[in-house]
């Protein structure tokens, strides 16, 4: 078996055809590498000095009422994630900054497919879209022949007459095979290594080394499974011709069309509602109360008829605190938790959306190695929701600081303002993105079909193999 | 001309009897249908979401009217007040959705300063954008190719293979006729497929009988037919099958992903487009100084500008409408300019690759079909000015109010003036488009009936 293996590598690196695709294929992946760090580097810079300059701006604000500081705000920039230089994930359709002002949860804007016309729709080129889509291409030329034409050259009798089981064939050309994959994929994924790691900004990272990792064995096994396939599909087809034609068959279906479908019928299946409808939705029972139960005005008066009796006063002007600031923090927390209620909705659909595609992930392995490397990557749909609920905590919070300080004011507190310093005390935006053991029990699916899949394909498919009469 | 006749019955009744080809046409035809059919339900629901937004309006009316039962302060009106720019998308979206499922099809306006509003986007998920529309456009652009290369990439070589073609050449019969009447027989039935698709596209969309239909049919038999220039390039070199497919699959790999993803690359590089957030924090920063400021400075800043309002009563109210508003709108003008340059940056970059779409057909048709249906930058950026307008239109409406402190009425509402925008398609673009896709059919039918002439059919 170990001679066969050798064979098949020995051989594959001196057809040419290979040489030819397997250089094609690894520039790709190195340009696709620098040319990923390069728009990583300028990205996080711009959105860096845009984090510092609104940063900036906060604490230099002149002596100002809390409220108005309260509407003037803050901006949250997403950082990209280590990671997303090998696989740039929803990244590019996802905005990039939210205003955070109070009363209102703004969409997160600016995202980098609107800055470009529908080329950006072709695909980009990306480290993961060639380890995705083109690697597996590579491994359907190099393998469709495997069997067939041994077969059609007469020589897999031969080999059989010594005594070698198809089993063992089998084995040693995945064996081979997978040896001249890897020798195509490895600089590339170093490459990429060293540059994540070799530069000061990454330096810190148990986190990022087990993603890392993860990434290349999820690969690993994603490019097995494909060997292995395209071995048993050489196998059980007729001609080469045949095999090669079935192959790129479920290459087109599995890269092209399932993916596309199933995220179309998902997002038809489970209608999202549009901004507008949920902001007037949140609106609606923000001013008269959830179901209609205490709208804002009747809670505004009880608080305010509270305080009066906590304080054991008969007016507004002989309390210590402000109304207005107690009112405002009041319907905050109220508005907030309406906004919080309708974004849980619209995530949980999109959510259902994205779970059909998941599932089918169980029947297409390309559909299951997407969700788990850009899951690892950190530019996935959960790593952006997780963004989002930062950047609203942080909202929420500065926001009721505010309002707490404005309530300290005391009563006739619009005809004042509060110190400069003031803003210089309050806590800016910093995000910390999650870390590998929050995101991996969410790509549980993704990892079992992927291991189903190698698993299955290699016990079913050799038996499939050593059933057949080949010879 | 018999002979080609006999040759083309005869691929027929081989094409019947080959399942695999068949069931594969039989799908194609599937995919199409359910391409049109996701493309006519997407435009439809964007429709339908479309006309909820008079009903928000008319309900924030309502709202305002309990808040504000008499005469009411036109400033707090239009702070409250909630209106809707919309884009109808034309008929054609349906059959190629282009952008408009990235880009916003409505925006929210209130009276305050624009530079903040317009750029909110809708609720979007990004899994389902990035990956992509199943319409028509996709069908034709990205799976008509490969059932073209399903078709022909064994034109020859399978009967060289078999060792028909010894026979057949050995008859009185050129081999540019075999070639000939091979392809011309694969040319019917993929542009028969293509035809009825798109026909029944158009009858489920609803298009509007036009020239258009002729362009579309145009753009799309145009595209098929460059990929049958290739695969005669490719049957003109005579190898293996195998060599064919890979070769073929190669080339819709180079043209349909390849240079795309690369092209997308280098635009960015060679088109920067200055941070759209730079001008909301700019705008941001000027609105909230306009608070700082004294009044008058504000106004007299204001009143140069329009100088109708300059004889209103001089300001000596802690706060009050008219001023406010006057600072807002000075917060957009103060990054007019850097509006003006995100915009012309944005369009740059659409130039730069529709002048640039010749190095693959793939892109040309696609942004072509986009920019017949109107789905694709240009019409959004047009979108963004009609809504800028529209601001300006609400400003010109509430600004008497405000400034000759006229009280709003009940009656006023429906004064207000309302926006609506259809996409008009991009028409020069396409056309030209057309004449790009003309001019890459030539080049390659040119090339391979060279090859042919160059090195005739080798028999074995």
């Amino acid at each position: 078996m170990h001679s066969i293996a050798q064979k098949e590598f020995v051989s594959t690196l001196r057809d040419k055809r290979f040489l030819v695709l397997s250089v094609l294929v690894l520039a790709l992946l190195l340009a696709a590498t620098l040319v990923g760090r390069a728009s990583y580097q300028t990205l996080q810079q711009e959105r860096q000095l845009a984090q510092e300059t609104v940063n900036d701006q906060f604490r230099h604000q002149p002596a100002r009422h809390p409220h108005r500081v309260a509407h003037y705000g803050s901006f949250a920039f997403r950082p990209r994630s280590g990671l997303s230089l090998l696989d740039s994930g929803v990244d590019s359709f996802t905005g990039t900054s939210v205003f955070l002002e109070a009363h209102q949860q703004n969409s997160v804007n600016f995202s980098q497919a609107q800055q470009s016309g529908s080329l950006i729709r072709f695909g980009e080129m990306t480290v993961a879209f060639v380890l995705q889509m083109l690697v597996p291409l590579l491994i359907i030329f190099l393998c469709f022949g495997a069997f067939t034409q041994e077969r059609e050259t007469g020589t897999l009798k031969l080999l059989l007459s010594q005594g070698v089981s198809l089993r063992q064939v089998a084995w040693g050309k995945i064996v081979g095979y997978s040896r001249a994959v890897a020798l195509v994929v490895a600089p590339a994924l170093a490459l990429a290594a060293a540059l994540l790691f070799g530069t000061e900004e990454f330096a810190s990272g148990a986190d990022l080394v087990g993603r890392l990792g993860l990434f290349v064995l999820s690969y690993a096994v994603y490019f097995f499974l494909f060997i292995v396939g395209a071995v048993v599909v050489s196998a059980v087809q007729a001609s080469s011709r045949a095999a090669l034609v079935t192959l790129l068959g479920l290459w087109i279906l599995g890269c092209i069309i399932l993916p596309k479908a199933t995220a179309n019928l998902g997002a038809t299946l489970y209608p999202a509602v549009t901004k507008a409808q949920m902001d007037a939705d949140v609106h609606e029972e923000a001013q008269h109360g959830i179901n209609g139960h205490d709208p804002q005005d009747q809670r505004s008066a009880a608080l305010k008829a509270g305080l009066l009796k906590k304080y054991g006063v008969d007016s507004e002007e002989k309390l210590p605190v402000s109304v207005g600031g107690i009112v405002m923090s009041e319907s905050e927390a109220y508005s907030a938790k309406v906004y919080q209620q309708h974004f849980a909705d619209l995530n949980a659909t999109y959510e259902r959306q994205n779970r059909l595609s998941d599932w089918v992930g169980l029947l297409n392995p390309y559909q299951a190695i997407r969700p788990l490397s850009m899951g690892l990557a950190g530019s996935d749909f959960a790593h952006y929701v997780h963004f989002q609920q930062a950047a609203e905590a942080y909202r929420y919070s500065l926001v009721q600081r505010l309002n707490a300080l404005q309530a300290s004011m005391g009563y006739g507190d619009k005809e004042r303002k509060l110190d400069a310093h003031t803003w210089q005390q309050l806590p800016l935006f910093a995000y910390q993105a999650p870390p590998l053991g929050w995101a991996l029990p969410r790509l549980l699916l993704p990892v079992v079909a992927l291991l189903l899949w190698a698993v299955g394909l290699s016990w079913l498919g050799l038996r499939l193999i050593s059933n057949s009469r080949l010879a | 001309m018999r002979i080609f006749w006999l040759l083309f019955s005869y691929e027929w009744r081989h094409f019947r009897a080959a399942k695999g080809l068949v069931l594969l046409c039989a799908l194609l035809l599937l995919t199409g249908l359910y391409g049109i059919y996701y493309g006519t339900t997407e435009i439809e629901r964007q429709r339908q979401h479309l006309t909820t937004l008079p009903e928000l309006t008319r309900r924030n009316v309502e709202e305002l009217k309990v808040k504000f039962p008499g005469p009411a302060d036109a400033g707090d009106i239009g702070y409250y007040h909630t209106t809707y720019a919309v884009h109808h998308p034309d008929a054609w979206a349906a059959l190629s959705l282009g952008q408009r499922d990235v880009n916003p099809y409505y925006v929210k306006l209130r009276l305050l300063g624009l530079q903040n509003q317009l750029y909110a986007t809708d609720n979007t998920n990004p899994m389902k954008v990035l990956s992509g529309n199943f319409d028509l456009a996709f069908v034709l652009v990205y799976l008509f190719p490969l059932l073209i290369i399903a078709l022909s990439f064994n034109l020859l070589s399978s009967e060289r293979e078999e060792g028909i073609l010894t026979l057949l050449l050995a008859q009185p019969v050129s081999s540019g006729v075999v070639v000939g009447a091979k392809l011309a027989f694969r040319l019917a039935v993929v542009l028969g497929l293509a035809w009825l698709l798109s026909v029944v596209g158009m009858l489920w969309a609803q298009v509007p009988l036009d020239g258009r239909m002729v362009t579309w049919l145009g753009l799309s038999t145009l595209y098929c037919l460059f990929w049958f220039g290739v695969a005669l390039i490719i049957t003109a070199l005579q190898r293996t099958s195998a060599f064919n497919a890979v070769t073929l699959l190669g080339v819709w790999l180079l043209l349909v992903v390849l240079v795309p993803s690369l092209l997308n690359l280098g635009v960015a590089a060679a088109r920067p487009v200055p941070q759209g957030i730079e001008l909301t924090i700019k705008q941001r920063e000027e609105i909230h100084a306009g608070w700082d400021r004294p009044k008058t400075q504000t106004m007299n800043r204001f009143f140069a500008l329009y100088p109708q309002w300059r004889d209103t009563a001089t300001i000596r109210e802690r706060f009050v409408w008219r001023w406010y508003y006057a600072f807002q709108h000075l917060g957009d003008l103060a990054v007019a300019k850097q509006a003006a340059a995100y915009a012309n940056g944005l369009q740059q970059r659409y130039d730069l690759v529709e002048k640039l779409n010749l190095l693959s057909p793939a892109i040309n048709a696609q942004s072509s079909l986009n920019a017949l249906a109107g789905t694709d930058l240009p019409t959004h950026l047009k979108f963004q000015r009609s809504a800028t307008a529209y601001h300006d239109a609400l400003r010109a409406f509430y600004y008497p109010f405000l400034f000759r402190k006229v009280e709003f009425t009940h009656a006023d509402y429906a004064q207000e003036p309302t926006h609506t925008f259809t996409s008009q398609p991009e028409l020069d673009t396409a056309l030209r488009g057309l004449g790009k896709l003309l001019l890459s059919v030539g080049g390659v039918f040119a090339a391979g009936l060279l090859l042919l002439r160059a090195r005739p059919i080798n028999p074995r």
